[in-house]
């Protein structure tokens, strides 16, 4: 009943938003503002090679000419783009990249995070216990990479975009944009013309990554977008597994996320990519908290490649995603295990897309969905089979749970099938708490919220079990506090 | 024309296209992208599928009505209500309205009867469905191959009243078949079935939107559909369960065969839900014949077609089973059989 206890233990401990500080740290910015002047800052700063620059300025161009999608189910205040400043980072001297020379202050604010940074620290815990490199992103850049030199052993390679981009240009160039095209929708050209940070792997032929991988977001200055870049690449049969944490200060504005994630699984590759997203998501009035606006693409080229999505949506005042595979590989798999929790005022319309152009691909998709307070939630999602995709699989669950009445839980699939030869599945579930459940779990000496954080548990289970370990745990609390006060 | 529907044949600025989210499988722009001229008068001859089950008529032949156009029906009534096209290449619209009293019991019997070719066809309907009243609405649609064709109801259903509908859909160059119904007050059933079969390069869609405004409503739906050669159905179901509309109980299903290489299935079964004491669920399943069931035929001496043949009408057949109506499923029975 360990599980039980952990939820129990959260419950007892919780705060609202523990991740809602701000760090006094100095940082510089760019001009608030965007204009080709501001993409070129960037890409200066960064010491980038001149097709980035290129690259980027088609991006904003395309940006320019494109209009805000408004298709969504959610409803927001109208992102002013010239009034954001597009780069924040905290002022470091020149000088040597070891963790030493990295401000205190930021060390302090990871610390307080409970992210590791210092390798000696992780090293000193018991022997066996899983490693995680982490890069930590804090706004518009990455301040620290560990593990960098243990993994480059192994021939790993990850490092913040802007290091790749002047040590590997041209497996970067090869790759960005390859999966989701600078024109691809309105906030991927945004962030292709503005992206500042991000992290980049590239995992070599035949090698699993000797640990985790795991890149912590962090948005801390007031008035800041964050756009990070995040480019995966799996070359022939090598394994990674890879983790992606955030958070953000409570504030009463709201704040623009608009990250693209690209992976790239070639022949008998497997990637597996676990989000616990905990922006700030907004006071009780729904004043304040981040827009979540992302897109996330894996493209399975290679035969038997397998990109498996795994996300845990807790925060953000709105949500905005689908992370996607494209099934281009023979016998390519895809999977989405998804746990969205909404409550307050928060909004969220996520789900993914499958879509199947490779013979005898398959893909799983299992979404749950939790609406409490005042808040909206909705599955949306497409599986596609291609004409010439024969032999296809795919099974799809989606159940929604609903606490409250003024709140909302909608689910809107697409299916398209256009091969004989497809088996294609589909079900979908709304309902409430049980109060039999409730009942006999207070029965037995629970308190309201906590038998609801022990059911909401249960419900979300399926897709708790997909998290690697050290997120499974962190998770189970979060669905906990995030459902704080949405009883009673 | 009612401003309940948005379509007017008379201006092309009305005709929706694939970027109208509700219309995004059924591009009418693409095919129509001027006003058809009127068709011309048409003679009525068949006197229709129904007309063994008797009752009242209501007839349009090319959109003009033959006598009345609005039903009140009290007791126990049958209508048999009409759509006869017979034109080529021309445009034309008609529209009925029909009201089933406080208690009365109503089935009507929709048909959808086209001839000639290249012609365009929207027809309405607005059925009022008053408390306690039940009606049962069996609607086919048989028109040419390369007519545009799109049939759009309006259904409102009061305290405790009972809508049981089942459309048959043979497809054409476009056809749609659209039923809305609104759970008006407390208590009211509805039963949204209905199936398509398609050949050649026919394109059918069947869809649906139950809305339930008041509180412990129920809603079914069970929707099967085959597509061979290179035609193409699409199923598009939402169920809304709006804000304290408390013990709705909805459930919807569609299943659909690709019974050829080319033939395509687009689906998109939608819950929206703003009530917390519901229950709601859909499945949605599209695939191919089971190989094992027609392996067991086979290896019994029957051959492949017919196996094949006999598996598609027992699939479909389960939404036909759930007429109530006797007369009304036997002549659907026959219809249906008769085109596999």
């Amino acid at each position: 009943m360990a599980a039980v206890k952990e939820t129990i233990d959260a419950v007892a401990e919780l705060e609202r938003y523990k991740y809602g500080f701000t760090s006094d740290v100095e940082q510089e910015f760019a001009p608030k503002g965007l204009n080709a002047d501001i993409v070129r800052f960037i890409s200066e700063k960064k010491g980038e090679p001149e097709w980035m620059l290129e690259w980027r300025l088609a991006a904003y161009e395309r940006w320019q000419a494109m209009e805000e999608p408004t298709w969504a189910a959610v409803k927001y205040a109208p992102v002013d783009y010239q009034d954001l400043f597009y780069y924040a980072a905290p002022k470091k001297k020149e000088g040597p990249k070891s963790l030493d020379e990295v401000d205190p202050e930021l060390l302090a604010v990871y610390e307080k995070l409970g992210i590791p940074l210092k390798e000696q620290e992780v090293l000193a815990g018991v022997e066996g216990a899983p490693r995680v490199a982490v890069d930590a992103v804090f706004d518009s850049v990455s301040v620290v990479t560990t593990f960098k030199e243990e993994l480059a052993k192994a021939g790993v390679i990850f490092m913040p975009i802007s290091e790749a981009l002047r040590e590997y240009p041209d497996l970067v160039r090869q790759y960005l944009g390859s999966v989701v095209p600078v024109s691809d929708n309105y906030f991927a050209a945004l962030n292709s013309a503005v992206f500042s940070d991000g992290s980049f792997v590239y995992i070599p032929p035949g090698v699993r990554c000797p640990m985790e991988l795991s890149t912590y977001f962090r948005i801390n200055a007031s008035q800041t977008g964050q756009f990070e870049r995040t480019l995966i690449i799996a070359d022939k049969g090598s394994y990674v597994s890879y983790l992606e944490g955030c958070t953000a200060p409570m504030r009463d504005e709201n704040q623009l996320h608009a990250a693209v994630v690209e992976i790239v699984a070639l022949d008998d590759a497997e990637v597996k990519y676990s989000t616990v997203q905990n922006w700030y998501p907004g006071d009780a009035e729904g004043r304040g908290g981040i827009y979540n606006f992302v897109t996330k693409r894996a493209d399975c080229r290679g035969d038997r490649s397998k990109v498996s999505w795994t996300q845990v949506e807790t925060g953000s005042a709105v949500t905005w995603k689908y992370p996607s595979c494209i099934l281009k590989g023979e016998e390519s798999s895809g999977e989405f295990y998804s746990i969205a929790i909404t409550n307050g005022h928060q909004q969220a319309d996520t789900g993914t897309k499958m879509i199947h152009l490779g013979r005898n691909s398959k893909s799983r998709i299992i979404a749950k969905a939790v609406s409490a307070g005042k808040s909206d939630s909705t599955y949306r999602g497409l599986v596609s089979v291609h004409p010439k995709a024969t032999g296809v699989r795919n099974f799809t669950q989606c159940d929604s749970l609903l606490i409250g009445k003024d709140c909302g839980s909608h689910t809107i699939p697409y299916i398209e099938a256009r091969n004989g030869s497809a088996q294609l599945e589909h079900e979908a579930t709304t309902t409430r708490l049980s109060d039999d459940q409730l009942f006999y779990a207070q029965q037995r000496g629970l308190s309201e919220e906590e038998a609801v954080a022990l059911l909401v548990n249960g419900f979300v289970r399926d897709v708790l079990q997909e998290l690697p370990m050290e997120f499974a745990v962190e998770a189970q609390k979060l669905v906990a506090i995030s459902l704080e006060g949405s009883v009673g | 024309m009612s401003a309940l529907f948005d379509i007017d044949l008379a201006d092309a600025s009305t005709f929706p296209s694939r970027r109208t989210e509700a219309w995004k499988y059924s591009d009418l722009k693409r095919y129509l992208r001027e006003a058809p001229q009127p068709s011309p008068t048409a003679a009525i001859g068949a006197p229709g599928p129904f007309y063994d089950l008797g009752g009242e008529a209501i007839v349009f032949a090319n959109g003009r009505a033959v006598g009345v156009t609005d039903f009140i029906a009290s007791g126990d009534q049958t209508l048999r209500l009409r759509y006869i096209s017979d034109a080529v290449g021309t445009g034309h619209s008609a529209g009925a309205r029909v009201a089933a009293r406080a208690g009365a019991r109503l089935l009507l019997l929709e048909t959808h009867e086209g001839a000639g070719s290249a012609y365009v066809a929207h027809n309405t309907l607005e059925l009022d469905v008053a408390a306690g009243a039940e009606v049962t609405r069996i609607v086919l649609v048989e028109e040419p191959e390369d007519a545009l064709s799109i049939a759009q109801a309006q259904v409102k259903v009061e305290a405790g009243g009972v809508f049981r509908q089942t459309v048959i859909a043979t497809g054409a160059r476009l056809q749609r078949v659209e039923t809305r119904v609104d759970h008006h007050a407390r208590g009211a059933h509805v039963q949204a079935d209905g199936l398509y079969l398609l050949n050649g390069a026919r394109q059918a869609d069947l869809t649906s939107v139950v809305r339930h405004l008041d509180r412990d409503g129920t809603t079914s739906q069970l929707i099967k559909g085959v597509a061979r050669d290179a035609a193409r159905g699409v199923f598009q179901g939402k169920i809304v369960v709006e804000r304290g509309a408390d013990g709705t109980d909805a459930r919807m299903g569609h299943h659909a065969l690709i019974a050829s290489e080319r033939a395509e299935i687009d689906a998109k079964p939608e819950l929206i839900i703003y009530a917390d004491d519901v229950q709601c669920a859909h499945g949605n399943t599209v695939g191919a014949l089971d190989e094992s069931a027609l392996f067991y035929m086979q290896q019994r001496g029957v051959p492949a077609d017919e196996a094949r043949a006999l598996l598609t009408q027992a699939f479909l057949i389960e939404v036909v089973d759930r007429i109530e109506h006797e007369g009304a499923r036997e002549v659907v029975r026959e219809w249906l059989t008769a085109r596999l």
